[in-house]
């Protein structure tokens, strides 16, 4: 007696998908439908689980903050079903739509008989206490371009006149256009070029936009961070930046959409950064950070985004530096790439990273080109540590001279580390194959980093020691899944979550992204690519990226704990004060980084 | 389901009598409260006294919900083949091996849904072949009281003086007009779903406080 519609729709979505068709009229035969209107708050009961058919739902917060839309195939009510525990969030219809309701019996009796719909509605929940968190914060630290700006491209094309530009910004309101050719970007005319350079410079009306145009402008990505665009903007001196989507212009957003849309943010602390003229003023700013991250804490800003803000500090005062040591030693003899490893690489920089950094260079560090650099390198470095960001124990800085090579130089570091490698060695040099450009030369970097990848990639003898490097620690659980515990030097027992936990997944992520040419160095960004290119599979990622948000998450709320108590900021957890949801969650990412290490040795070191 | 069967002291006639004297709601009561059960007939024919019930879908809608645990699909002896109409339905001799008598679908149907509003689309000839099956039945015609779809589909165009191209009130136009997911047609329980949901549709884009007497004089 099933209703095709019905059975059929289940029989597509996630997880009921798995079920046989008895199973799914079994499960249709207890589902009321219910039709929604727009504007309408949908009653939530104890005593069933919502599936949106149709329609878009959008769940707020008690706060009337968004958590997040609702559309075909998505749940909601299971953390009711799961836990008991209301919480006082409203859904409200966007569109109207259709609802099934499936009644609690039914929910219950098809967890229990199948353990992954069970798992699936439990990793629902979980995440959704994440979303529910990183949601909170959405309202000005982590706010995107995309938040900001909305699609509204206003372009011309470069061979129109100077006053055809002037009269389309008259009309669309706006101080300045995308000047596109044949789809493409080409530059930007703006109020200002239209007086400077044609008025002022009295070039005729008929003059073309592309010979007063700004052309090859800075552009910022849609989905980059605000703060990002305040800092290109400060750097370069420049108050307009196409947005871009996938290589398409997308909309404008300028200096004054920024200041409209916040006004006390970390970007006022970039920008000032970028204006201090003497390392005093700089270690003045660096100061700030502990208080910016109390508050980044209490705007409940999720960890990876702390992290991402943090280590854009980190990379500005870098970048400070150097043009502050350029002033004060001359223009470099060549052209250089500042690099930065480990977790200002990978842009998960935590409050109590050392640094990473190494130098870059166009030619043969010798001679004056070598003195120069020496100078440069310990500028900045000293300076650095005067910020607090400590200086590295290991002595891997442009500072040391073995870390100030030429394109050569590195290349033929790497090719030592990849043609013959020790365990010793990679456990030293893992951090360097997470590298990113601070400043400096793009072009000179992407040579480095493309040399790198084709040396890695498939390189079976190669991968099989950086896994089993990665394979040395393992996730501190018991046989009896309790947690080992270890000593420091200074504190008491406790899990580091750093060394027993987030690194094992950057190792794990960091062996399937050069075993494929992967270019990105963020462990997310990393397991995004690696489920989009079919290198692992998309649960497994899924899985990885969660486990990573957990105890990134974990760490990030001790390091809160730690500066407001007043000490010294340690990644030492004592599992005693976790609740036990959060006990939950880290049984499972350790888990989690089991599975993936049995799964990593399985796939590189099988053959050798 | 059989139990009318070895229930030999009660008459046929009765099964109907009961049904016609349940109170129905009255026409002051919110549509929101009024019970209503959809239905669908697959026929042999339109000539309700020449042609056959070849089968019944139909779901309750209670409280504004389509309650899929009592949706129910039959299929009927018929005592004529099917033949013809096989093209539109798509059901075939070989298919009523599990069908039951309408005499006990209608059984069920009425004592199940007494004092029930039923509602179709294009009511008429489901409400004529039901009157005249409980006729040869039971010896006594069933009173249903209807409410029809494509009626309020129409009055509700009227009101908003859409003009309306050919076929637009039929079932699968009305669903896409509501942005309704489609079914298969000719299957009398789906259609009866479908039917469900425009009902449910037209109810929410009507007035909150619509009665049904309101439905009632749109169905006319």
């Amino acid at each position: 007696m099933e209703v095709a519609e019905v059975t059929t729709f289940l029989a597509g979505t996630t997880p009921f998908d798995q079920l046989d068709s008895a199973q799914l009229a079994n499960l249709a035969g207890n589902i009321s439908v219910y039709y929604c209107q727009n504007g309408e708050t949908v009653q939530l009961s104890a005593e069933r689980l919502m599936i949106v058919r149709t329609g878009i739902f959008a769940l707020y917060s008690d706060q009337q903050t968004l958590l997040t839309k609702l559309e075909q195939g998505d749940f909601y009510g299971y953390q009711l079903l799961l836990t008991g525990l209301t919480d006082n969030d409203n859904l409200v219809c966007e569109e109207d739509g259709l609802v099934y309701w499936l009644s609690a019996d039914a929910f219950h009796q098809i967890r229990y008989q199948y353990k992954n719909i069970d798992i699936f509605f439990q990793r629902l929940f979980s995440r959704r206490l994440h979303q529910y968190k990183a949601q909170q914060g959405n309202s000005r630290f982590t706010l995107k371009i995309s938040d900001v700006v909305q699609a509204r491209k206003i372009a011309i094309n470069g061979e129109q006149t100077v006053q055809q530009a002037a009269s389309l910004m008259t009309e669309k309101r706006v101080s300045s256009l995308l000047v596109e050719q044949e789809e493409r970007l080409v530059g930007i005319i703006t109020d200002r070029d239209l007086r400077s350079r044609v008025l002022a410079a009295n070039l005729p009306a008929q003059t073309q936009v592309q010979q007063v145009m700004t052309a090859k402008p800075h552009t910022i990505d849609k989905h980059a961070y605000l703060f990002e665009a305040v800092q290109l903007m400060s750097r370069h001196n420049v108050h307009h930046l196409p947005v871009m989507d996938k290589q398409q212009s997308y909309s404008m957003i300028t200096a004054t959409d920024i200041i409209r849309s916040q006004q006390d943010h970390p970007v006022y602390l970039i920008g000032e950064i970028h204006r201090q003229t003497s390392v005093d003023g700089l270690e003045h700013c660096a100061s700030q950070v502990s208080s910016l991250a109390l508050t980044l804490g209490k705007q409940q800003v999720p960890a990876h985004e702390a992290g991402h803000i943090i280590t854009t500090i980190t990379d500005a005062l870098t970048q400070r530096l150097i043009t502050l040591a350029q002033l004060e030693l001359g223009p470099p003899p060549c052209v250089f790439s500042w690099l930065a490893f480990g977790s200002q690489g990978r842009m998960d920089q935590s409050l109590n990273a050392d640094q990473d950094n190494a130098l870059l260079l166009e030619k043969e560090p010798v001679g004056a080109v070598a003195d120069y650099f020496a100078a440069l390198a310990d500028f900045v470095c000293q300076g650095l540590a005067r910020c607090g960001i400590i200086l590295c124990p290991g002595n891997i800085m442009a500072s040391n001279s073995a870390l100030r090579l030429s394109l050569k130089g590195w290349s033929g570091q790497f090719g030592k580390w990849v043609s013959s490698p020790t365990p010793e060695a990679l456990l030293k040099s893992s951090i360097f194959f997470d590298l990113r450009v601070i400043e400096g030369s793009k072009g000179l970097f992407n040579a480095l980093q493309q040399d790198i990848l084709a040396k890695t990639q498939d390189n079976a003898l190669f991968l099989y020691h950086l896994a089993q490097t990665a394979l040395q620690r393992t996730a501190p659980l018991s046989f009896l899944r309790n947690f080992i515990l270890e000593h420091d030097g200074k504190q008491k027992k406790g899990l580091d979550l750093k060394k027993r936990g987030i690194s094992l997944i950057t190792d794990i992520v960091r062996v399937y992204a050069l075993s494929a040419g992967i270019s990105e160095i963020n462990t997310r960004q990393r397991l995004v690519q690696l489920a989009a290119s079919g290198v692992m599979d998309s649960k497994d990622t899924q899985n990885l990226s969660d486990a990573f948000d957990v105890l990134a998450q974990l760490r990030w709320d001790k390091h809160q704990h730690d500066l407001i108590q007043g000490h010294d900021v340690s990644n030492l957890l004592d599992p005693n004060v976790l609740s036990g949801l959060q006990r939950h969650q880290l049984k499972d990412s350790l888990t989690v980084i089991n599975d993936a290490q049995s799964s990593l040795k399985h796939r590189f070191c099988r053959d050798l | 389901m059989l139990g009318w069967l070895s229930n030999k002291t009660t008459p046929l006639s009765h099964i109907v009598q009961t049904f016609n004297q349940h109170a129905l709601p009255p026409g002051s009561v919110l549509a929101r409260d009024c019970p209503f059960l959809v239905i669908d007939l697959e026929l042999t024919g339109l000539n309700a006294k020449q042609d056959h019930i070849v089968s019944l879908g139909w779901v309750p809608v209670r409280q504004y919900e389509i309650v899929l645990s009592e949706a129910r699909h039959y299929l009927v002896h018929s005592p004529v083949s099917v033949g013809q109409s096989a093209i539109f339905h798509g059901l075939h001799d070989k298919d009523f091996d599990e069908a039951l008598d309408l005499a006990e679908v209608l059984t069920e149907l009425m004592q199940r849904y007494a004092g029930y509003i039923f509602v179709a689309h294009h009511c008429q000839l489901d409400c004529r072949f039901l009157e005249v099956a409980s006729q040869r039945i039971f010896g006594k015609a069933a009173k249903f009281s209807f409410i029809d779809t494509l009626n309020i589909e129409l009055y509700r165009l009227q009101k908003q003086g859409i003009v309306m191209k050919k076929d637009a009130l039929r079932l699968p136009q009305c669903l896409s007009r509501h942005k309704l997911p489609q079914s298969s047609q000719h299957h009398a329980l789906a259609d009866a779903y479908s039917c469900a949901l425009l009902l449910l549709s037209q109810l929410k884009h009507s007035h909150a406080e619509i009665t049904l007497a309101d439905l009632q004089l749109q169905s006319r």
